[in-house]
């Protein structure tokens, strides 16, 4: 797969491999066995952090960067990155794929990214307000950017191809998701990890209590890393890799005003709508009229079971592919309070890889 | 391998909101007098800072250009990103020929709400209540869902957010979006405005030039921070010319890519910002022999400014002094998320205009600065293609390739 050398006619985009880190643990297995159970995992917000009972939150509890790198190493990222660090590797390795043995321009990374690089511009900025320019800790300051945890995962395993941010409310790994599919398509790249990353913490949680978000938008927030290794079929068939998953049609529609909404749900849900699963991301689940308009099919809401963010979509794409049986319809269907909207087609690998 | 059936990607529709012009027009004039809109700061406390100057849009005033309730729920950013994308829209004319569904945004990002949510936290630090709205627009996805409110668009949207390069990511990106037919028309550009957090972090990092910045200069020592927004309007030119609208330009090509190198520092050699100019003419189709020009990311520190010398060489070889590198952040600051679409909009004035434009602020020659950067005034040119390259935290590089 060394640069151009294999291409292949075939043009289909294909899954070729995966990494999760969330609140159901590290890796694939921990986030398979919770969607098995179906069970909840957020977990009460500590009380000295929001104030009042009911807040839930989705911390990766599990996640320790010492388990993948000397501590003096993990202490000049953010949490935002170790996160995409770490699954980037995993989800390289997962594909089968090691880096020094490819043309490293040619393997890319686009991330959704939410939250990323607000808790490193609120230390900073706590720092001038309690000490003056000298309180400022100057190493923070480039991890303030939301593109560092891209940029450090790429700079970490040496990926030199299209590097990529995105956000777009609940909807910032699906941004991600197209970004990557077109970029393979126009061949700019031959491997892209795409996803999404986020954290969450207590100043995050205050900022939603104080703009009265932390029971509806705010509620459940979580964090974590989804990551899904992306490739032109018939380059992962030339390097015999596991297919896990085809990817379909994708459609989005960035706003849906009262007047036109029909207009928005025809062209995000044309009908026939088929599928043998439907996944919910973001706030798609309380979308009534988009709701109605979705196939008879078992049904899997990830925020219920991991927690929402902005870039859950990583996970929750990764939670298809883990779902999706072999030859079956997934549909995808992402949505955010106001907009936008993504209605992702799958079809289930040949086989889903245990 | 370059597309085949990839259309002709052409601009017709441009917008600006900036310290160095409020709208196109006045943008132009001080382009073609090469009047630098850098001089002190006053939107907060710069005294604590070894620099006290930047690129600021002094006496805006919301209420011009909002209601009080519509600018209440706006941070700076925003309101600057509804102002400059209303002047491309209009100048445009899209919003009369296609649906709603069919007009996306792709917009390049930056600080955000920044400059509010740190007076939140400032607030909130020193024990009383802050205002919630202080942090309606913290997330930088914001002003796409404004801009789309604002002008009812309703088709894609995206924000781009890979620092400095972000809007040149954006408009390379809504290109895709129209080749594809995902939309019809693409509304791309960014807006970013000055913050404590922006202004102190440079601050920090050391790379803040007290004077001016001064591109490729002798003596630079950094940047000089600015704020605004900035918008292209793209659409496929065959359906632009069949509603005969005004072709400013074309958006022939563009790559990006990452140097896996250093979270601030370029890599030194200058390879991979060659290797992404030399793939942006490749999917542009242009032989390097026919670019006139190059917009330099030319921030003025001392490293970017030999570095991207260097990418020249590599990609011009022994031409590399026939074409002029310039930077034209010494008249508009360093917009970051903003930056690369006002340059890439200053590309495509300046290729109107006949002009190569002056890089600013000249202290001296650097021996490791030895191409043509048109240091001592602009140039008249009959050139018909330049490149805008845009460079990022991360090692995030973005090359667009502009024709008129």
């Amino acid at each position: 797969m060394k640069g151009h050398a294999l291409k292949s006619a075939l043009h289909n985009t294909v899954i070729t491999g995966l990494a999760a880190i969330s609140s159901a643990g590290v890796g694939i297995e921990p986030l398979r066995g919770a969607l098995e159970r179906g069970e909840c995992l957020l977990k009460p917000v500590p009380e000295g952090i929001l104030a009042g009972d009911g807040h839930y939150w989705g911390k990766a509890d599990a996640f320790r960067a010492a388990d993948f790198m000397p501590p003096l190493k993990a202490r000049k990222f953010d949490r935002c990155s170790l996160f995409a660090v770490v699954a980037a590797g995993m989800a390289l390795k997962d594909a089968g794929i090691d880096p020094a043995s490819l043309d490293l321009s040619r393997i890319g990374i686009v991330l959704g990214c939410g939250l990323g690089g607000i808790a490193n511009a609120e230390e900073f900025m706590r720092g001038y307000f309690t000490a003056g320019a000298e309180g400022m800790v100057p190493m923070l300051f480039p991890n303030v950017v939301p593109n560092a945890s891209a940029s450090n995962a790429s700079i970490e395993h040496k990926l030199k191809g299209p590097n990529v941010t995105t956000i777009q409310r609940f909807c910032s790994a699906e941004s991600a998701f197209l970004m990557a599919l077109r970029f393979l398509e126009e061949d700019r790249a031959d491997v892209i990890l795409a996803g999404g990353v986020d954290e969450v913490t207590p100043v995050m949680l205050k900022g939603f209590q104080a703009l009265g978000q932390s029971r509806s938008f705010g509620s459940g927030f979580s964090e974590g890393a989804g990551i899904l290794v992306m490739e032109r079929e018939g380059d992962a068939r030339c390097r015999r890799a596991k297919i896990m998953a085809h990817v379909g049609a994708v459609r989005t529609v960035g706003r849906m005003p009262a007047a036109s909404a029909q207009e928005g749900i025809d062209r995000l849900l044309p009908e026939p709508c088929r599928a043998d699963l439907v996944v919910l991301s973001g706030t798609a689940s309380g979308d009534r009229a988009l709701l109605d308009r979705l196939p008879t099919a078992p049904r899997l809401e990830t925020g219920r079971i991991l927690g929402r963010s902005l870039a859950m979509g990583g996970l929750a794409m990764t939670s298809l592919v883990l779902r999706l049986p072999a030859g079956g319809r997934g549909l995808y269907l992402a949505a955010s309070p106001e907009g936008p909207w993504y209605a992702i087609d799958w079809y289930g690998g040949d086989p889903v890889q245990p | 391998m370059k597309p085949t059936n990839r259309p002709r990607i052409a601009i017709t529709g441009l917008g600006i909101y900036s310290a160095a012009g409020r709208d196109v027009s006045s943008f132009r004039q001080s382009l073609l007098a090469g009047r630098s809109a850098i001089g002190p700061i006053d939107l907060f406390e710069v005294a604590s800072f070894p620099c006290g100057i930047g690129a600021q849009v002094h006496g805006y005033e919301p209420l011009d250009h909002f209601t009080a309730r519509e600018a209440g729920k706006l941070s700076r950013v925003d309101q600057f990103g509804v102002i400059a994308a209303g002047e491309a829209l209009r100048d445009s004319g899209v919003r009369e020929h296609y649906s709603p569904y069919d007009i996306g945004i792709s917009l390049g990002a930056g600080a955000a709400g920044m400059l509010h949510s740190e007076e939140w936290l400032r607030v909130t630090l020193s024990g009383q209540k802050a205002n919630p709205s202080l942090l309606r627009g913290i997330l930088p996805d914001r002003t796409v869902t404004s801009i789309a409110a604002a002008y009812n668009l309703c088709g894609y949207q995206v924000s781009i957010t890979t620092a400095c390069s972000s809007s040149a990511s954006s408009i390379g990106w809504g290109a895709d979006l129209v080749a594809t037919g995902r939309v019809q028309a693409a509304l791309c550009g960014g807006s970013d405005c000055l913050s404590l957090l922006t202004f102190a972090g440079f601050n920090s990092l050391k790379v803040v030039d007290p004077k001016p910045c001064s591109p490729f200069s002798m003596g630079r020592q950094g940047i000089s921070l600015g704020e605004g927004a900035a918008f292209l309007v793209l659409e496929d030119e065959a359906r632009a010319k069949r509603r005969a609208a005004r072709i400013y330009g074309y958006l022939l090509g563009y790559a990006l890519g990452g140097e896996a190198y250093h979270m601030t520092a370029p890599d030194p050699s200058g390879a991979d910002a060659a290797r992404v100019m030399i793939e942006a003419l490749h999917y542009a189709g242009v032989p390097a022999g026919e670019v006139g020009w190059i917009n330099a990311h030319g921030t003025g520190t001392p490293l970017n400014d030999a570095v991207e010398s260097r990418a020249m060489k590599l990609v011009f070889g022994k031409r590399a002094t026939q074409v002029p590198l310039v930077s034209t952040k010494g008249l508009t600051g360093h917009c970051l998320g903003a930056a690369g679409c006002v340059e890439a909009m200053t590309t495509v004035l300046a290729l109107n205009e006949g002009m190569i434009p002056q890089t600013l602020n000249f202290r001296g020659v650097d021996p490791e600065c030895d191409l043509d950067y048109c240091h001592l005034g602009a140039k008249t040119s009959t050139a018909q293609i330049a490149l805008s390259n845009s460079f990022a935290f991360g090692g995030n590089i973005t090359t667009l390739v502009i024709s008129k």
